[in-house]
């Protein structure tokens, strides 16, 4: 119900939302600034539109369509409210949305537990990335099942013995040995309660500078290929990679993904979101309008968003 | 505890409307008024920018109304006057998102926690205005010493004259004066205005470049000492609370260097 909202999810396709609208026109000139800056983008999608409650004549419905045609868009569907709109889409032919329109996702955040983002004078290279991370655990899970529960005996060269007992509930256990590796135990478990292992969300490419009122949410991960202005909001389940400048507000792992992380090139965000924590930018001292130096990248350790600089040697 | 719910309106946009409902509020705040501050400009909300608070907004006005949150979770305190509350306005959403009755409920909700309600009502006569007035008991209304400020202002009273039942008094700011121009007959005076308007005079609040550094800056001129501008909104916050204060001197001084020099050193007077 913002001005103009791009909603996708992996199984739906993407909808269109310009409910928010108050007039042909205004709707108008968001979709058109939408789909044309990022016509290719658009070829090949599922796309449905919403026109909430805009009262549409025929030809202002066909309006509409050409926009969407031009850029090689055959909606699957159009949601109104508008029973004039209804007969004027039935009149042009043009399907009606099957359901419920697709809305932005609920917001559940407590205002209390906002806190300044901790910004952490760390190199990147540091910094464990989750991709890797979850790689890892995946490839572990699968080699014990494989040698779960055996004992492997090692005669060494001196004729002493080293016992390695595999155990699937605990990480490889060894004796008579220096070095021993185990896993931390919530990510154990974490593995553990994911019977199959997750399919990789999708990504979602927007490449388009997002303005005051914009709004853009998915299913996935996100990446923006322009800036995102003060009053914009992105919404992802996954990580949010903004090419250009986070201005607005992002808000990563939305569905409770408290490993999501959102990177910028220029990092100015209004506000941070990762889960359900909240960071704000800390309050401005005196105008400034400068931009930071290096790309950074915002996650969530301990319950607390920190900012980490990519440094590059 | 009633408080009291003023309405901030203009009609025309620019004159100052946001500035100066969030001067009032800090104002009125810091005479030990609670307040709290509506924006009711949806979809163009900028008052959390000028109070310095946008990086604090999670929950607004669309989100209590359509019970996605407690009024409590989406009022956001100030953070020089922990007595002063800014309710957002949604960015994101439309003028059409809220209905009148709402907004009548909404202010005698928010009645029960503040002495001050200050709702800040988008430019123009339609919905959002009449959203911004529903719950409101009395009005102020900016205007700057402009002909065309001064007819959108006339349109406003003429509006809000037809409410009479609801708005007991409303009363004039006039905004962005300049005593210079108005010396050499380059603008409307004082006099001027209130002859075409007739209305109750609230304040004036002169022509000052403390009020571009200071919304950019997110701290309201009436917080801050040494500015003409927030002599005048603190003035106008004492009148809301029934004192009386008489104009500030408004007259122009001669602008030598040594006048400059005495006015640098000499606190500003009211």
């Amino acid at each position: 119900m913002s001005q103009i909202a791009i909603i996708s999810q992996p199984d739906q396709g993407v909808l269109l939302d310009v409910s928010g609208c108050q007039s042909l026109r205004e709707a108008l000139e968001h979709l058109s600034s939408t789909l044309q800056v990022s016509s290719q983008f658009w070829q090949g999608l599922e796309v449905s539109i919403n026109l909430g409650a805009l009262s549409l004549a025929p030809d202002e419905v066909q309006k509409v369509m050409a926009i969407a045609k031009g850029v090689g868009i055959t909606p699957i569907g159009v949601y109104t409210t508008d029973s004039f709109t209804k007969g004027s889409l039935q009149a042009t032919n043009i399907p009606l949305g099957s359901g419920n329109p697709m809305t932005l996702p609920e917001v559940n955040i407590d205002p209390a537990m906002i806190h300044d983002a901790i910004p952490v004078d760390l190199p990147i290279t540091t910094i464990e990335s989750n991709v890797v991370s979850d790689a890892i655990i995946r490839n572990e899970r699968s080699i014990r099942k494989t040698i779960a529960n055996r004992r492997i005996s090692i005669t060494q060269g001196d004729g002493s013995q080293i016992v390695v007992t595999v155990d699937p509930e605990m990480a490889i256990k060894t004796e008579n040995c220096t070095k021993s590796e185990v896993l931390p135990e919530e990510k154990i478990q974490a593995v553990e309660e994911e019977e199959t292992p997750a399919p990789l969300p999708q990504t979602l490419y927007i490449r388009q500078t997002l303005r005051s009122g914009q709004c853009v949410s998915h299913q996935g991960h996100l990446v923006i290929i322009g800036d995102i202005n003060p009053g914009a909001e992105v919404m992802a389940d996954g990580d949010i990679t903004v090419w250009g400048s986070l201005r607005g507000i992002a808000h990563a792992g939305i569905a409770g993904n408290t490993n999501a992380e959102i990177r910028a090139i220029n990092l100015q965000p209004i506000q941070i979101r990762i889960a359900d924590a909240i960071a704000r930018s800390p309050d401005r001292k005196g105008v400034k309008y400068t931009s930071s130096a290096a790309p950074e990248m915002a996650k969530l350790v301990d319950g607390k968003v920190k900012v980490y600089k990519y440094k590059f040697n | 505890m009633t408080g009291r719910v003023i309405v901030v309106t203009s009609g025309k946009g620019g004159v100052g409307k946001t500035t100066a409902s969030a001067n009032l509020g800090v104002a009125l705040a810091a005479t030990g008024a609670s307040v709290g501050l509506v924006d009711m400009d949806i979809g163009l909300r900028n008052l959390d920018i000028l109070m310095g608070l946008e990086n604090r907004v999670v929950y607004n006005l669309v989100d209590v109304i359509e019970d996605r949150c407690k009024l409590r979770q989406a009022l956001v305190k100030d953070k020089r006057h922990p007595n002063l509350c800014l309710l957002p306005a949604a960015q994101t959403r439309d003028k059409n998102a809220v209905t009148s009755d709402q907004m009548r409920e909404l202010c005698e909700e928010m009645k029960k926690i503040f002495d001050f309600v200050i709702v800040d009502s988008p430019a123009g006569i339609e919905t959002g205005f009449q959203n911004a007035i529903a719950g409101a008991d009395e009005a102020v209304i900016v205007t700057t010493p402009e002909m065309s400020a001064v007819r959108d202002a006339d349109r406003i009273i003429g509006l809000l004259e037809a409410r009479k039942d609801q708005i007991e008094q409303y009363r004039l700011v006039l905004n962005r004066y300049r005593p210079a121009m108005v010396q050499a007959n380059d603008m409307m005076s004082i006099d001027d205005v209130l002859e075409i308007l007739s209305v109750k005079l609230l304040g004036v609040v002169p022509e000052d470049e403390d009020i571009i550094i200071s919304t950019n800056k997110g701290e309201p001129v009436s917080g801050t000492d040494n500015t003409r501008s927030g002599l005048a909104f603190r003035n106008i916050a004492r009148r809301l609370r029934g004192e009386d204060v008489p104009l500030m001197d408004l007259e122009v001084k001669s602008n030598t260097w040594i006048n400059r020099l005495v006015n640098f050193f000499a606190p500003v007077k009211a």
